[in-house]
């Protein structure tokens, strides 16, 4: 620590910290608008100018580090007038459009001319007029308003890795702007909007939506991935109006992605349900909450009494709270069935499984800040900006510090253009890369050996490896078998290491065998358990998973209830569209059609919903108070900002409604019943041993056809899931599932850029699907890829279920569709 | 090696080359073969000899005579005469200005006489694309010397003790910076010279690399391993292509004679060097913005600190010196500190190059010891004042950074700091000379323009500051100025100087200040009277014809592009006002003085009523329109 006085006051900070910084920590407020916490300093406002006693210039404190003894003085008549001076000089081409500008009124420009400014300009001036750009989908560039201190600029160049925004020209004219002017074509992830201390760019959503004084501020947990970032959201008249992300708040620390800062909107759109449905003639038509409750009470008794308890079967979701998805297991529990499950069996689960053959049985948990000071870290097939998008800005925040990034992965990702050693495998060869890492790691004696022959399993896993030659791996992946040795030694030789993967139910290259080579590679190296990052997929799937939404005894899962016709006879979905979402989506349509009943809780009408019996209009995130436990194993409260839909209800207050309907009592009767209930489970939960092991995973072969092409699916960064379809704004960057194809392909199968094209897959030639095709550089041959988020595209239909419950890769033949 | 009985040095230099220089070196080809001397004299293209006024240059060695402005159809004669007659040329000769007397021996023109060359030591010797010709001037001794005799700190504190200080400008003490650096650990160091030459008028870097460019590598090769750097790059602008191409041929060359690159001279150190070509922003000359250029990026500085000497390009401990510091390095180690001491004054050791240009009789380049007055060099070495007549006003130093140093001044010696005093800075070493017809209104106006142009854009009191003093000095001349604004402008160039990031934005009110600082009365004379006693502001002025002077000779009406001038001959002229456009031309034709300089007349009904009435620019905008009455 270093003593220094700042106006007088003794303070200490930390050694290399820069005045600002010292200042900010002592509550000591300095003006800037330039600097931000997550940037290096930049030093151009000059607004943050400070006196240091004896030295006759001023310093930026954003810049100027502290030192031993220094005495720095921020509030002196000289600091002021400089101060007025620039602020006099920023305004002096400033359009002043406060009036009409949605910054006004938590503008910094604004802010501190009040402070600072002087009533009257010196200087002959003029309005810059440029007409703003308002080209792009979601952001809009007013560089009128524009003062030029890059923030913008730096946050997506240095921050996001995007470097969508740059400044053109020189001096006076200077302008922020997209490459040569273009349209901004970006991430859209909105942290310049964030950064931006005028007015010069505007979420188009938000735009003449409300006085920044007459917008209520609360804090919320967003309802996409499992980062579980905080959102502060803007709300007016009980609707959500914005999204943005406040520095030092919630585990993303100011940090958001285009789906939590855009995506909020899919709780007013106008295909909400307003109104329970029920069945009658074939049609579904609007009901009372009475008749539709007693319409599924009577329908579930029925079909109990015919077939017993096991014969009814229920869905929990991710997208639901805690309190929702605890409520449905009780319900369950009260009725006597076991079958229990959710999406998670699809990731998290399966990943989770087999992480506890190497690690025991605790959950697991990641960390997201894990990747900071890390020396070596290695993304295993995964592209954790789209998937976890705050996560991977901690990562790529590792590599800018210093940690190499050792990235697999068949497609050009932000994060293989961000690592030091690309790794360009097959899709599906995950397992092949991470086998041979180890077999030169042994080869080599890059370990202990000793320590590790200790290990359980040991033995097994030197003899699994015995094909894994560098040679072979790379006849396997594609890989030079020069990489594969250097990212061994170069992983294995790294102080400091971290594997990262993500394992979701749209991810069909990767199996849950990958997660046990990670592992083993981890064990090898002597690492814990957390220096492997699995990040659960969604808002709660971790929750869910851990508040034992799983099948129960002698319980049937997803893949029984929703794949093998007849498993159950009555099906109840909360809060889930297995029709569009599910990989195998055909198989699962056959199954739902031969259910006898299907009560559905949803908050738009959807896929599944279409075919039930009854459908419950569910209030959404946002309309409910509740939990989320994000993929950190933190639970986070969420709050109710805004109107619930018509007459939608909470699904724990629905399936309390149903008990209730059935005169199944569960004892609960509030929404706190509920967490006392969650607490107790959670104090008789016994602590899962940790364990060291090693499980070693085989590479399968991966199905070739030289004619057709393997399809990989991708999550696209703008969407989630198939809800944020939902949102109006995120649907303005994407809008349908695109089939993105390599450029040596397309030429061979005769495919255009934009033309639509017939996909088929080649092992269930009947179903097929129509796309929209891009070329794309980013893309090796042989394989096209295209994401699951869009029910309309029913990609869900091309992709089976592979043997370990995750989605299947496969071939497909894709025709340029006629007419 | 072939012996030659003469060495005809032909000046290459750029200016040389404009005026002729490769058309004579044609010639003397053509002539020489003639008369079948090929074998007796050699005919070598040198780098810039200095004087450019006097281009194109012969020098002829033995003997050192001087012959000037050149032309192509003089070269029999010269051959004739000089090479086979043995008779100088006297018609080619240099003539002192006073009694026409003839000056054979180059060191006996005052232009040379005064000066002292270290840095510019093997100016017009050598053939700038031949590594043998710098080596047989002792070239490289001295890096043989350093890379294996010297230990690092020896190298450091010869450097620090010759008390050389940086010649880009801010003289900040080379050892010093070295000994950082060296100081710095790191696994990666980098050496850079700075060849972003950007003033207008000053042409001492290019000349250098284009003369000598070995002497700019031989320093940095003892540079590198003062400070343990094994990479650098040279960075010079596009538009010096000349300077490129021959820095690319000496590297090359060095690089295989050993002198460069993988274990330099069996010394065991490696220093691997590149040019690298800047697109020729000014800004790029300051040295976060040039690092950051190397880096690809924009050009624009960084906040210091973190200094260059921890963090430089690619974050890794950088030293940046100048064109000349560089050059300047060999001839320290092989000499000595006490040697380079020698010369100087006490904090201003050793000499520097300035580059002379403007209202003055010799333009070019010279070499000059620190602490010798500006008068030497402006009437000794410059020649004075090129117009007949005219008195000497000022001289602006340090370029658009730098400020102007009036008549009365001219005992200041050349020293850092001396300058420095004056509000001027000694810059990279321009000189630009102007005569009492130059408006110093104008003339801030003009580096004005030029620094506003310039401007990174990054930090507001540069970008903006140097925009609005733009549209004040504008305003001052072209009547618009108001009382008060000499005191606007002071306040606010206090202000950018103290807030601005970089040093571009730092030193860019300079001009404006140093021009008030000694020509108030100018100020005040645009801004209250409407009057450019110069007649270059042509909105503040008008011209009339003295009838007791005017001789009617009529070179003004034959040259007046308006026609605006009348009278019979050998009867006093007189000038049509409605059709005079105050272009100057008569005033600058006349022999005798005649025409006088008044007021702007468009002002002159004005000139008694409120001057707020005229002063349309002053309004602030009102409107939503974009362009407000002031501006253009």
């Amino acid at each position: 620590m270093i003593e220094l006085t700042i106006n007088g006051k003794p303070v200490q900070a930390e050694d290399g910290a820069t005045i600002l910084k010292a200042a900010k920590a002592n509550g000591i407020k300095i003006p800037n608008l330039c600097w931000d916490k997550r940037l290096r300093p930049y030093g151009g406002c000059r607004l943050c100018v400070v006196e240091l006693e004896g030295q006759p210039r001023l310093f930026a404190a954003c810049s100027t580090p502290v030192q031993a003894g220094m005495k720095v003085l921020t509030d002196t008549p000289k600091l002021k007038k400089a101060r007025q001076t620039v602020l006099e000089l920023l305004l002096v081409h400033h359009p002043l459009d406060c009036p009409t500008c949605d910054k006004a009124g938590e503008c910094d420009l604004q802010d501190l001319a009040y402070e600072y400014g002087k009533p009257e300009g010196r200087f002959i001036r003029w309005r810059k007029d440029k007409p703003a750009d308002v080209r792009g989908p979601l952001i809009e560039l007013n560089s009128n308003r524009c003062i030029l201190c890059g923030k913008c600029v730096r946050i997506c160049a240095e921050h996001q890795g995007r470097g969508a925004l740059g400044f053109m020209g020189r001096g006076f004219p200077t302008v922020v702007t997209p490459a040569f002017g273009e349209i901004l074509e970006c991430d859209y992830c909105g942290q310049c909007v964030d950064a931006c201390p005028t007015g010069a760019l505007v979420a188009k959503p938000y735009k003449y939506k409300a006085r920044a004084w007459y917008l209520d501020e609360k804090d919320s947990i967003c309802s996409y991935c499992g980062c579980g970032c905080t959102l502060t959201l803007g709300i007016r008249e009980g609707k959500i109006l914005r999204a943005r992300g406040e520095e030092d708040k919630g585990v993303s620390d100011g940090n958001l992605c285009g789906r939590g800062r855009f995506g909020f909107d899919y709780v007013h759109d106008a295909s909400r349900l307003k109104t329970p449905l029920v069945r009658k003639d074939g049609e579904l038509v609007e009901a009372t909450w009475d008749e539709a409750m007693k319409y599924a009470a009577d329908a579930l008794r029925e079909v109990t009494a015919v077939g017993g308890a096991g014969s009814v079967g229920a869905i929990g979701s991710h997208r639901c709270t805690m309190e929702d998805n605890h409520m449905l297991r009780r319900f369950m529990t009260v009725l006597g069935s076991g079958n229990l499950d959710y999406s998670g069996a699809f990731g998290y689960g399966r990943a989770q499984m087999a992480w506890e053959q190497c690690f025991g049985g605790a959950p697991h948990k990641i960390d997201l800040k894990s990747p900071l000071g890390k020396k070596a870290i290695l993304v295993v097939d995964s592209d954790i900006t789209v998937t976890h998008p705050v996560f991977g800005l901690n990562i790529m925040q590792a590599g800018r510090e210093g940690a190499r990034i050792i990235a697999s992965d068949f497609r050009e990702t932000k994060l293989t253009r961000h690592s030091s050693n690309w790794l360009r495998n097959r899709p599906g060869t995950g397992i092949a890369i991470v086998n041979g890492m180890m077999k030169a790691i042994i080869d080599g004696g890059m370990f202990d050996k000793a320590a590790a022959e200790k290990i359980e399993g040991f033995g097994a896993l030197a003899a699994s490896l015995e094909d894994y030659t560098p040679e072979k791996v790379s006849a396997m992946t594609g890989v030079p078998a020069a990489g594969i040795a250097a990212a061994a030694s170069e992983f294995a030789g790294a102080d400091s290491r971290l594997i990262v993967m993500s394992l979701g139910s749209s991810d069909n290259t990767k199996s849950a065998d990958l997660v046990l080579a990670v592992a083993n590679l981890a064990v090898l190296l002597g690492d814990g358990p957390e220096s492997v990052q699995i990040p659960a997929e969604y808002a709660n799937t971790f929750g869910a998973w851990n508040a034992g939404i799983r099948p129960g005894d002698g319980g049937k899962s997803v893949f029984s209830m929703l794949y093998e016709p007849g498993a159950v006879n009555a099906l109840i979905v909360m809060g889930e569209d297995p029709v569009s979402s599910f990989p195998d989506g055909g198989r699962i349509l056959r199954a739902l059609k031969s259910l006898d009943l299907l009560i559905v809780s949803a908050i738009t009408m959807n896929e599944t919903a279409r075919m039930a019996n009854v459908v419950f209009p569910a209030t959404s995130w946002g309309e409910k108070d509740g939990t989320f436990v994000n993929a950190e194993g933190r639970a986070q409260r969420m709050l109710r900002v805004s109107e619930p839909t018509g007459m939608s209800m909470p699904d724990w207050q629905i399936i309390r409604n149903l008990s209730w309907a059935m005169d199944r009592e569960t004892d609960i009767r509030s929404i706190e019943d509920i967490r006392k209930e969650m607490a107790d489970d959670a104090a008789v939960a016994a602590e899962a041993l940790p364990c060291r092991r090693f499980a070693p995973a085989m590479q399968p072969a991966i199905p070739a056809d030289g004619n057709h092409v393997l399809l990989a699916i991708r999550d696209v960064l703008q969407h989630s899931g198939s809800m944020s379809t939902r949102s109006e704004a995120l649907d303005l960057v994407v809008r349908e599932a695109v089939l993105d194809i390599g450029e040596a392909d397309a030429a061979r199968l005769g495919v255009a850029d934009n033309a639509h094209v017939k996909v088929t897959t080649v092992s269930q030639p009947h179903y097929s699907v129509y796309l929209k095709a891009r070329i794309s550089d980013e893309l090796m041959d042989g394989v096209a890829t295209t994401s699951m988020h869009f029910p309309s595209g029913r990609v869900n239909t091309l992709v089976g279920l592979a043997a370990d419950g995750g989605a299947s890769l496969g071939v497909v033949r894709i025709e340029a569709a006629s007419g | 090696m072939e012996q030659y009985r003469a060495h005809l040095m032909i000046c290459a230099g750029t200016g040389c080359v404009a005026s002729g220089a490769l058309k004579v070196r044609d010639a003397l080809d053509v002539e020489i073969r003639k008369h079948g001397l090929e074998n007796e004299i050699r005919v070598v293209l040198t780098g810039c000899n200095g004087f450019c006024a006097k281009g194109p240059i012969i020098a002829v060695h033995p003997g050192e005579i001087f012959y000037q402005v050149v032309k192509p159809e003089d070269v029999p004669l010269l051959v004739e005469e000089h090479f086979i007659k043995g008779r100088p040329v006297e018609k080619l000769m240099y003539k002192m200005p006073a009694d026409k007397k003839a000056i054979p021996v180059m060191n006996e023109i005052p232009f040379f006489k005064h000066q002292v060359l270290r840095v510019l030591r093997n100016k017009g010797l050598i053939d700038p694309d031949s590594l043998e010709e710098y080596i047989a001037r002792d070239g490289y001794q001295a890096a043989a010397k350093a890379l294996i005799e010297m230990s690092q700190q020896e190298i450091i504190d010869t450097v620090k003790g010759s008390g050389i200080r940086g010649r880009g400008g801010a003289g900040f003490p080379t050892g010093l910076k070295w000994e950082f650096t060296s100081k710095s650990p790191a696994d990666q160091k980098y050496l850079l010279c700075n060849g972003d030459e950007g003033d207008p008028g000053a042409f001492m870097d290019r000349s250098v690399m284009e003369a000598d460019p070995h002497s700019v590598i031989e320093g940095m090769v003892i540079g590198s391993k003062a400070i343990g750097a094994t990479k650098g790059y040279i960075y010079v602008r596009a538009e010096y292509p000349l300077a490129v191409e021959r820095l690319r041929k000496a590297i090359k060359d060095a690089n295989e004679a050993g002198l460069l690159g993988r274990n330099i001279l069996d010394s065991g150190y490696d220093f691997e060097l590149d040019v690298y070509l800047g697109a020729g922003a000014f800004v790029c000359g300051e040295e976060t913005a040039l690092m950051r250029s190397i880096e690809g990026q924009r050009g624009m500085p960084r906040p210091r600190p973190p200094f260059p000497a921890h963090k430089g390009l690619w974050d890794k401990p950088t030293v940046l010196n100048n064109v000349e510091t560089f050059a300047q390095i060999a001839p320290i180690i092989l000499n000595g500190a006490d040697w380079y001491k020698s010369l100087g004054t006490e904090k201003s050791t050793g000499t520097k190059v300035f580059a002379l240009t403007g209202a003055i009789t010799n333009v070019g380049l010279v070499e000059v010891p620190m602490g010798i007055p500006l008068r030497t060099i402006i009437y000794d070495i410059g020649g004075g004042i090129s117009k007949k007549g005219k008195k000497f006003k000022a001289v602006q130093m340090g370029g658009p950074s730098g400020g102007c140093i009036p008549e009365h001044l001219l005992d200041t010696p050349v020293d850092f700091d001396s300058i420095n005093a004056t509000g001027a800075i000694m810059g990279s070493g321009g000189m630009v000379v102007m005569d009492e017809d130059n408006c110093m209104v104008s003339l801030a106006k003009f580096f004005l323009g030029f620094t506003a142009d310039e401007s990174c854009g990054k930090c507001p009191p540069c970008r903006v500051g140097t925009r609005v003093m733009l549209d004040t000095l504008t305003d001052i001349t072209e009547g618009r100025g108001k009382p008060g604004d000499v005191e606007t402008l002071l306040d606010l160039c206090e202000d950018i100087k103290a807030t601005s990031l970089c040093g571009l934005g730092q030193t860019a009110p300079n001009p404006v200040l140093t021009t008030i600082k000694y020509f108030r009365e100018e100020y005040e004379s645009h801004i209250h009277d409407k009057w450019c006693k110069t007649g270059v502001c042509r909105d503040l002025c008008s011209f009339e014809i003295d009838a007791a002077i005017c001789t009617g000779c009529g070179v003004c009406a034959r040259a007046c592009p308006q026609k605006a001038i009348t009278g019979e001959k050998k009867q006093p002229h007189k000038i049509i006002q409605e059709l005079c456009i105050q272009c100057r031309t008569c005033y600058d034709r006349c022999k005798f003085g005649s025409i006088k300089i008044g007021p702007g007349l468009k002002f002159a009904k004005a000139a008694g009523a409120s001057s707020d009435a005229q002063v349309g620019g002053a309004s602030v905008v009102a409107g939503a329109t974009s362009v407000g009455g002031g501006s253009k």
